[in-house]
């Protein structure tokens, strides 16, 4: 069994790094190639959030098991402001910078399970989970 | 790591070769909204064959090579993007909105000509 | 290969120290036990060849047991496997590996297509047959014999509930691949003519069934070089919201591959009630019918169909 990759993410080619990682990771526990594509999605779009608003930040990869399923957990942390309101970044559409505002929600609906803390000034994690079918 | 663009007659094409971080990107849409100008080309053709995955920032920024080509008298022509990679858009909810897009390079040029016959060009 | 085949099974069950933890803690094994089976592990292993054949004797008066029975490979390495699980079972060590080993015994029996009757059944002989030599044992209380018997007991239900468990996951294997089959069966996509291919949706599209719709007919494209796909839901149960959206994914996606898509089977009655709830088609190239859309296709492509009769009406029709 493989263990944590950890990717630093502070520069845009972090994202390419990271998503590389999520890819390789997502094929050794078994997703189909299209699973693959969607888990890579929303590391990228997670991976630019941090370079975007927080500028430096971390995003732990881990192979995960629980209850019979095997699966893939995405942990992204950042130190930058935090999201002052998080119903309204997980509406679709909405962005308060660079990006169009598909990116949270949108990685929202290609995993399984969706958890995101922030508190201003302090940081935000977003936990993502995946699981085999 | 820059695109090689290749000029073609009337044509530019961008055949993208490896993964691309977003800078890369921003590049590739300034040099061709030079190139474009510079050589008054008609048509672009963006290779993207070879990408595992086109996320939010590529998506926008492919629409707004196109825009820009666009208001340079060039139409253009997304090629190749993979069935899996097009799922992956859609479930995360991107599109390309009206950009043409064609399976392949030889696709695409098809395509290209047929536009570019219709507004009366011929290409070169 | 069975070994190799019971680490996947370690994998795909989802076996980690924390669910075997679980399992023991569910038929009550506790620390005290340990000394109880200690007191009776030279016994049982004294006698475990006897033990083993009480078992398999047991099987070969059963009908149920005969696929096993008949393959002497199977049934070599079935003994082998069996001897080393008696020992293991007075062993002192129930972990990971403890399990793992016994897994391969219970793909075998999965493989042999034994019966989960005929194992229960002849798992109880064998417990009996070492019941009733412990309480033989005539340099112990019997209240100590009969605690020593029934901690092994729990050792015997704990194994007992990860063979039926194989038992039951291997069955429901053949279940899951034989839904995976009718789900490809009812989303064909068929290729119709050069470069177009015909996708007629019937019954009920959960987000499910849409992702596999999606997903095979993207790979057809690609597979057909496909530049037009004509999508017919007339005979799709119901369309919602929920369902035109996955109608508009399906287009969304085969028109970034380069394909164009012409939907058939849309009544203007569901048009207007999806219009009424926001849901705006007028970016979807939509045609009446199946054969109005197929003739769309055809122009897109550049055919042109003429009926046979209007080209030459006197010509005799080949055979």
């Amino acid at each position: 069994m493989s263990g944590d990759v950890h990717v630093a993410i502070e520069r845009d080619a972090d994202i390419v790094t990271a998503r590389q990682r999520g890819r390789e990771l997502a094929r050794e526990v078994g997703f189909s190639g299209t699973e693959q594509t969607l888990i890579t999605l929303a590391i990228s779009e997670i991976a630019r959030n941090i370079v975007s608003y927080a500028r430096r930040g971390g995003m732990t990869l881990t192979r995960v098991q629980d209850a019979g399923r095997s699966g893939i957990s995405i942990v992204a942390r950042d130190e930058g402001p935090g999201i002052p309101d998080i119903e309204l970044a997980m509406r679709d559409g909405y962005s308060t910078g660079k990006s169009l505002g598909v990116g949270l929600p949108g990685s929202r609906r290609v995993v399984d399970e969706f958890v995101l803390t922030s508190t201003v000034g302090v940081g935000t994690t977003i936990t993502m989970k995946k699981w085999l079918r | 790591m820059a695109v090689p663009i290749l000029k073609q007659g009337d044509v530019l094409v961008a055949s993208i070769q490896v993964a691309l971080t977003d800078s890369d990107l921003v590049e590739l849409r300034d040099r061709l909204a030079e190139q474009v100008g510079r050589h008054r080309s008609r048509g672009v053709i963006l290779d993207v064959t070879v990408l595992d995955v086109l996320d939010s920032f590529a998506a926008r920024t492919l629409r707004s090579i196109a825009q820009t080509a666009r208001l340079r008298g060039a139409h253009t022509v997304v090629v190749g993007i993979q069935p899996e990679v097009a799922f992956g858009m859609v479930q995360l909810g991107l599109s390309l909105e009206d950009v043409s897009t064609a399976l392949d390079l030889e696709e695409g040029l098809a395509h290209l000509r047929a536009v570019l016959e219709r507004r009366g060009h011929h290409v070169r | 290969m069975q070994q190799g085949r019971s680490q996947a099974l370690v994998h795909e069950m989802g076996l980690d120290e924390a669910n075997i933890d679980r399992r023991m803690k569910a038929v009550g094994f506790e620390p005290s036990d340990l000394p109880n089976i200690e007191a009776i592990k030279d016994a049982v292993v004294a006698h475990v060849d006897d033990y083993n054949k009480t078992f398999f004797d047991h099987l070969s008066r059963l009908e149920e047991a005969r696929p096993l029975l008949t393959s002497v490979a199977l049934l070599d390495r079935a003994k082998q496997l069996k001897r080393a699980h008696i020992v293991a079972m007075v062993g002192g060590d129930y972990g990971l590996l403890y399990a793992e080993q016994r897994l391969e015994l219970a793909s075998l029996y999965a493989a042999a297509g034994l019966d989960t009757r005929a194992f229960l059944g002849a798992f109880h002989h064998l417990l009996k047959h070492i019941g009733v030599d412990l309480m033989k044992q005539p340099e112990r209380a019997s209240l100590e014999r009969f605690e020593s018997f029934m901690s092994l007991k729990k050792v015997a239900f704990f194994d007992i509930a990860l063979i039926v468990d194989v038992l039951v996951f291997e069955r429901e294997r053949v279940i899951r691949q034989q839904q995976e089959a009718i789900r490809e069966l009812s989303t064909p996509v068929l290729q119709v003519r050069n470069r177009m291919l015909l996708l007629p949706i019937i019954g009920i599209i959960d987000t499910l069934r849409a992702r596999l719709i999606t997903e095979s007919l993207l790979s057809s494209v690609r597979q057909n070089r496909a530049k037009v796909v004509v999508m017919d839901v007339t005979g799709v149960a119901t369309i919602d919201s929920k369902v035109a959206n996955h109608i508009l994914q399906t287009v969304t996606a085969a028109r970034l591959m380069g394909a164009e898509v012409i939907v058939t089977g849309l009544s203007a009655d569901v048009a207007q009630s999806l219009a009424a709830i926001g849901i705006d088609l007028s970016k979807l190239n939509t045609v009446g019918d199946l054969q109005g859309g197929m003739e769309e296709a055809e122009q897109i492509l550049g055919y042109r169909v003429l009926q046979a009769s209007a080209v030459a009406p006197t010509a005799p029709l080949a055979s």
